[in-house]
């Protein structure tokens, strides 16, 4: 095993493969950071090029690209509560409002600390279970999908205490956006109003840069000043503690990888749930709920954690048997059969030395790209100083431009618009994005597999608690929402008060 | 597989064409520009990559030096695609890959925007014949054992929804093989539902035999029916056998073609190249590498192929499309 583990690493420790590594890298931090760009654009402009390449060469170049990107995504949803990539999203939750209280610099040092760690440990995890990857990937099935993602929605409405209706109306909207389209099983259209660009759905990542992005442009420029106005002072230097914070917080970062390495390589459910889900149950496991979405930097160490170590897990899946995890592992699928790796139960076995090169780059990529990402904090810093006049319509163009570019359609400019209102009218009358999010992501996934499952079961519900991991995931759903009730009579029962969340100074 | 006669005429053919191309060239100075060639796939699936294999090489038999740009515009089961060359200049700036019978299922359908027939087509890159497989550790061992199943209880097929081609391919070969189907329907594509079979959420499924062949390499699927006229899988059935000859024509183009009303003699130069191209030693050397059928045809014959195509899924229709 180990010779095989060394062979990869040997593989992509040449002077050329590094070359490309480090290409790769700075290709994937722009991308991440450009709000509709993302990897899978970067990686598919890159994919004629990778042609004439030899596959280390190539798989060096996109592991580059791969393990960097979530850098870039994270430094624009902090600085600009624009998420680069759809999973960074999750970061901008309590990433924005420490920018705005010039803590710019702080976020970053966690996030790429948080950043580092979940990948390391995400790779070891995958080095781990590669060998009985293909039985893993098996053991999830329509009705373990569907139960996942009740679990995803479930742990989300949980989260939103306090606002608990106004989360419930904003998921249950949420749902409804989800559901708009083709459906693939019945074969009917679904408010789609003619428009055949809406037989796919609502887009995710046009309706994420409006909700987020764009909402926050509409804001700052009704608002005026800079995005850390109210800051007084922006402390940058404080990158240092902010890296010491995600060892501080080992607990959420071992969450955040955990969720992420087990949700990366459940096929087709993706980053957004991953990040999300750590968000959330971080947010759940927290002695002081309530700082969170105003600033907690386990809210940007939750997210960056899972984003990180799902990536290594996300390619047990596309490699053991072609079913990528998202857009971006959709397109390295091409790169791959362009190298005549052809994904399938073989390759585990046949490109033993490409898989544990890759997973190397992956790494090293991500951990690279935390320092490059540390290098800048502070001229990056300066952006949230950037009067509204300058930074709005920049971004705005930036924002619409990238939703554009995500499949050169205009219609998602038009979705991008839509939710950018939507989202300044929930910023403005403070309902919570988190849900709708989490509901636009697992909407579809959900009432598929619901769908898939009654037509293996022939309509009888009892597939759900005849399977083992099915009755698990309906145990943890039917015990989720007792936990805040649970923990708040223990700590009745110790007679101590909330403490504070650590960094909240 | 196609007699290799076909190939030795198309070979004689290319000559012929790529002199007509010369002297078209000269008269209507095409092409001047780069030429985008649309795929109805984001990047990554597989006519995503047959375009990217096949621009560079096409881009050398091209009488002036030009760029073929593979565009990707996936959605809506390949409409989007469709309908964007169908409403392209007739220039020859614009060309495009297809999935027929697929997309020819969506016009079928109504509404789709887009007349397939009335397409300027320059000729087919590849075909892919369909197969059925069962999950290695299946009970079910032929098509005999599916008959028998299916007298107790319809048999469960993986697939994609009813705009997918495995669909519409399942239900006819089924129904040819006398088996009562249940589709289990909505996997991503044609790994998922491959996965979907092997995993036990249905007992059987049916799709392209490249697709199948790679799980089976692995240990984890049986191929059990090959529904070539004479099985190109071993051990596995073919339509011969079965005494099913229909089977044969379950087929997948990918067929190349232009906006209609394109000017012959631009035509000519694009399919001539496109002909090239489709021998050129590195195109063949990538298909070997990634196990992708190539098998050429000439826009005319591209063409006849529709039209087959076309007969045979109007003849199952009403089968396909009962009236609710």
């Amino acid at each position: 095993m180990l010779d095989v583990w060394l062979s990869g690493l040997q593989g992509i420790l040449q002077v050329r493969e590094l070359l490309f590594l480090a290409l790769g890298m700075v290709i994937g931090l722009l991308f991440g950071a450009i709000p509709g760009l993302g990897g899978s654009t970067a990686l598919a402009l890159l994919m004629p090029f990778t042609y004439g390449l030899e596959s280390f060469a190539a798989l060096a170049l996109s592991g580059g690209v791969m393990g960097a990107v979530p850098m870039g995504g994270s430094i624009s949803a902090i600085l600009l509560n624009a998420p680069g990539t759809a999973p960074s999203a999750a970061t901008c939750l309590d990433g924005y409002p420490l920018a705005r209280q010039g803590k710019a610099g702080l976020a970053i040092g966690a996030a790429a600390s948080a950043n580092s760690v979940g990948g390391i440990i995400g790779t070891v995890t995958v080095l781990a279970v590669l060998p009985i990857a293909k039985r893993l990937v098996l053991l999830f099935g329509p009705p373990e999908f569907f139960l996942l993602a009740v679990l995803g929605l479930v742990v989300v409405a949980t989260t939103s205490r306090g606002k608990l209706l106004r989360g419930l109306i904003t998921g249950g909207f949420g749902l409804m956006v989800a559901f708009i389209g083709y459906d693939d099983i019945t074969g009917d259209v679904r408010f789609t109003l003619g428009i055949p660009y809406l037989w796919d759905g609502v887009h995710l990542v046009p309706a994420l840069i409006g909700l987020f992005a764009v909402a926050e442009m509409i804001d700052l420029s009704i608002r005026g000043g800079s995005v850390a106005r109210e800051a007084g002072n922006v402390r940058i230097t404080r990158t240092l503690s902010g890296v010491l914070a995600t060892f501080r917080h080992w607990r959420t970062v071992l969450r955040g990888s955990i969720i992420g390495t087990v949700v990366g390589a459940i096929p087709g459910v993706g980053g957004v749930v991953a990040s999300f889900l750590s968000y959330s149950l971080t947010v759940q496991a927290s002695r002081d709920p309530e700082s969170f979405g105003k600033g907690n930097i386990e809210g940007v160490i939750a997210p960056e954690a899972a984003i990180n170590a799902k990536d290594g897990s996300a390619l047990i899946p596309t490699l053991a048997f072609g079913i990528p995890g998202g857009a971006e592992m959709a397109v390295f699928l091409g790169i791959l059969v362009l190298h005549g790796m052809q994904p399938g139960p073989m390759m585990l076995i046949q490109h033993q030395p490409e898989i544990y090169g890759l997973i190397w780059a992956l790494t090293a990529a991500c951990i690279l790209a935390s320092f490059i990402g540390l290098l800048f904090v502070r001229p990056l810093a300066l952006v949230t100083l950037v009067p509204a006049e300058i930074l709005v319509p920049v971004i705005t163009c930036i924002a619409l431009v990238g939703s554009f570019a995500v499949d050169a359609s205009i219609e998602n400019t038009v979705v991008t618009a839509v939710f950018g209102v939507l989202g300044y009218i929930m910023i403005r009358f403070d309902y919570p994005r988190l849900t709708i999010v989490i509901a636009l992501v697992l909407g579809a996934t959900a009432e598929r597999n619901f769908h898939q499952a009654m037509l293996m079961a022939d309509g009888s519900w009892s597939i759900f608690v005849t399977r083992t991991i099915s009755l698990i995931l309906l145990a943890g759903i039917a015990a989720l929402p007792c936990l805040p009730i649970l923990r708040a009579r223990l700590r009745r029962g110790r007679g101590s008060g909330p403490v504070s969340a650590g960094d909240q100074r | 597989m196609r007699p290799s006669t076909r190939r030795v005429l198309i070979a004689a053919g290319v000559a012929a064409i790529a002199m007509l191309a010369g002297v078209a060239h000269a008269a209507t100075g095409f092409p001047a520009k780069d030429i985008a060639f649309i795929i109805p796939d984001g990047p990554g699936g597989g006519f995503d990559l047959d375009v990217r294999a096949i621009a560079p090489a096409m881009e050398k038999y091209l009488p002036s030096k030009v760029n073929i740009v593979p565009t990707n515009v996936p959605g809506a089961a390949g409409t989007r695609a469709a309908i964007e060359i169908y409403r392209a200049k007739p220039d020859g700036y614009t060309i495009g890959i297809f999935n027929i019978p697929g997309i020819y299922l969506q016009q079928q359908r109504g509404g789709a925007g887009f007349d397939l027939t009335r397409l300027s087509w320059l000729g087919r890159v590849g075909i892919d014949n369909y197969g059925l497989a069962v999950g290695e550790s299946s009970p079910i061992r032929s098509v005999a054992d599916l008959q028998a199943l299916s007298q107790t209880r319809p048999v469960k097929f993986t697939s994609t929804g009813p705009a997918g081609t495995a669909y519409n391919a399942t239900l006819i070969a089924a129904n040819l093989l006398d088996i009562k189907a249940q589709l289990i329907t909505g996997y991503r594509g044609s790994s998922d539902y491959v996965v979907g079979a092997i995993r036990g959420d249905g007992d059987a499924v049916i799709t392209v035999i490249p697709t199948l062949r790679r799980m089976a390499e692995g240990k984890t699927l049986r191929i059990i029916a090959d529904f070539e006229e004479r099985a190109s899988v071993s051990g596995a059935e073919d339509a011969v056998a079965l005494g099913k000859p229909e089977l044969a024509q379950i087929v997948l183009d990918r067929l190349i073609a232009a906006p209609p009303g394109l000017p012959e003699e631009i035509r000519a130069i694009l399919a001539g190249a496109l002909v090239r191209a489709l021998a050129d030693s590195q195109v063949i050397a990538w298909a070997k590498e990634t196990d992708s059928t190539i098998s050429p045809e000439s826009s005319d014959q591209a063409a006849a192929t529709l039209r087959s195509q076309i007969e045979f899924y109007d003849k199952w229709k009403p089968f396909l499309n009962p009236k609710r």
